[in-house]
């Protein structure tokens, strides 16, 4: 049999922890202990925990523990399965393949650096704040609110030690106002928000008329697709290969994809975490995706949720 | 004559090169470390690296090669695509195993030379590849085009080290 080729980390499972309840935190490394590729402060993996079941995780720690991957995942009882194989199948020893990682958060080296979190999306805080502490910037503030007790403090110690983070339980008091937490601060602040759907859409709100570059939004749900009652089919080609096939209103893209052996590798299938990033050809593609800014979608299309105006979605795969 | 034939009649000229530096990873992916030494097995590769004929683990063991048990490469073209790009490339970010200094590597193809103790015969010219954009977040695919390094078999086996001399059989 052609061996096939290696497209993922390999990592081992050699801790795990259940700092409270429903969160578990696991420590990925290199089965010699070798360093692992390096990532920047606030990057995600995926996880490849069965076939067709990949899961995008932060990384908790620092870049520079550069020998670990360090994750935390809350079980979601009423999610697609990710959390719930993490929480129940998983236990030390066991190998992980892992993508490389991607993303990351740019914090203004100068001015202050607002991270709204709340519950778990507290994660990809965790390496950013770990990063600055130990970079020795202060320059920053973080809102964390939890509905409960706040999941893994522990993380960011210094940080909470030093008094740079306000946490909110908001079973026992309100849930705060981000425009109010943002006017806190002068102008010239960067701002960074990662939690539930309504905190992001508050978010969101209360920075509608910021300049792009002084916000960053992480989503951890993938966004919800509105179906177009207008919308047409169209053929989907692949130009490397020639390979076409016809994508349905309502069909899935992606099955279209796998269907047609496309070298496209795909994570969240929900148009967040970058995975599936695809240069287009020829369309245009209709955007369902979260994460890509105007100028990268004249280019580049996230494919596991893309539509098509024209009559073909021509990309380059 | 083939190409092969004549590059294999032309008499070297005069050089000599150095290691500057050696590198290894044990598996794809993985980032690149610096060795003092590194241990050559004639016909096979390097101990511990992911391109080992019988140990494979590299991006494209997938696709044996017996002409890859050893890469190296140019410590000029580093300095040159800083030059010509503003590109910075770390030794150790080149992802090939040795980088010399004085060395004509694009001349060597078909060729036999001494690494130190060791004797290489050169198979190829190394092509850059996408897969190393994705590791390094460089844009240094195209810098690397046609000064990628070069793919070698190992004759006679040995312990490689930095500040040894690579010369003309």
């Amino acid at each position: 049999m052609t061996p096939k080729p290696i497209r993922t980390v390999s990592t081992v499972i050699r801790h795990t922890s259940e700092p409270i309840p429903g969160i578990r935190v696991m420590v990925l490394q290199d089965e010699d202990g070798w360093e692992l590729p390096p990532f920047r402060p606030g990057a995600h993996i995926d996880i490849h925990l069965e076939k067709r079941l990949v899961r995008t995780y932060s990384l908790c720690n620092a870049p520079h523990e550069n020998d670990r991957y360090v994750i935390a995942v809350k079980r979601e009882e009423m999610g697609r399965g990710g959390s719930i194989f993490v929480h129940d199948r998983l236990a030390v020893g066991q190998h992980l393949q892992v993508s490389l990682p991607r993303g990351g958060m740019e914090v203004d080296p100068q001015e202050m650096n607002i991270f709204i979190a709340g519950g778990i999306g507290i994660t990809p805080f965790c390496s950013v704040i770990r990063d600055m502490e130990y970079r020795g910037l202060a320059n920053y503030r973080l809102y964390w609110s939890s509905n409960g007790p706040a999941c893994l403090p522990e993380m960011i110690q210094p940080a909470v030690d030093a008094g740079r983070v306000d946490i909110v339980n908001t079973l026992t008091a309100p849930i705060p106002d981000i425009s109010e937490q943002l006017a806190r601060h002068e102008n010239g602040i960067r701002a960074f928000c990662c939690g539930p759907a309504p905190m992001l859409d508050a978010f969101d709100k209360a920075v509608s008329d910021w300049p792009e570059e002084r916000f960053h939004v992480e989503r951890f749900t993938p966004v919800r697709i509105a179906s177009d009652p207008n919308a047409k089919p169209f053929t989907l080609v692949l130009a490397r290969s020639g390979r076409q096939q016809v994508v349905e209103p309502g069909d899935s893209i992606v099955e279209a994809l796998i269907d047609m052996d496309a070298d496209i590798s795909f994570s969240c299938e929900g148009g967040i975490c970058g995975l599936c990033r695809t240069r287009w050809i020829e369309g245009p593609p209709v955007h369902n995706d979260r994460i890509l800014t105007a100028e990268e979608r004249a280019q580049d299309v996230m494919i596991c949720v893309a539509g098509c105006k024209g009559p073909r979605l021509v990309i380059d795969a | 004559m083939t190409i092969r034939e004549t590059l294999e009649t032309l008499t070297d000229a005069t050089w000599s090169g150095v290691v500057c530096h050696l590198h290894k990873t044990p598996r794809a992916f993985l980032p690149m470390k610096n060795f003092e030494t590194l241990q050559l097995v004639a016909g096979r590769g390097i101990e511990g690296d992911r391109y080992m004929i019988g140990n494979e683990a590299g991006f494209y063991s997938h696709k044996p090669e017996d002409g890859r048990q050893v890469t190296l490469f140019e410590i000029e073209a580093l300095e040159a695509i800083r030059r010509d790009y503003g590109i910075e490339i770390a030794p150790i970010e080149h992802r090939r195993n040795v980088t010399v200094r004085g060395v004509p590597l694009n001349h060597l193809v078909f060729k036999k030379f001494w690494l130190g103790e060791c004797l290489l015969e050169a198979t190829r010219l190394s092509t850059p590849c996408k897969h190393i954009e994705e590791i390094l977040g460089k844009p240094v695919f195209d810098p690397m085009v046609h000064r990628s390094g070069l793919n070698c078999r190992i004759l006679q086996g040995g312990t490689v080290k930095v500040g040894d001399t690579v010369r003309p059989v």
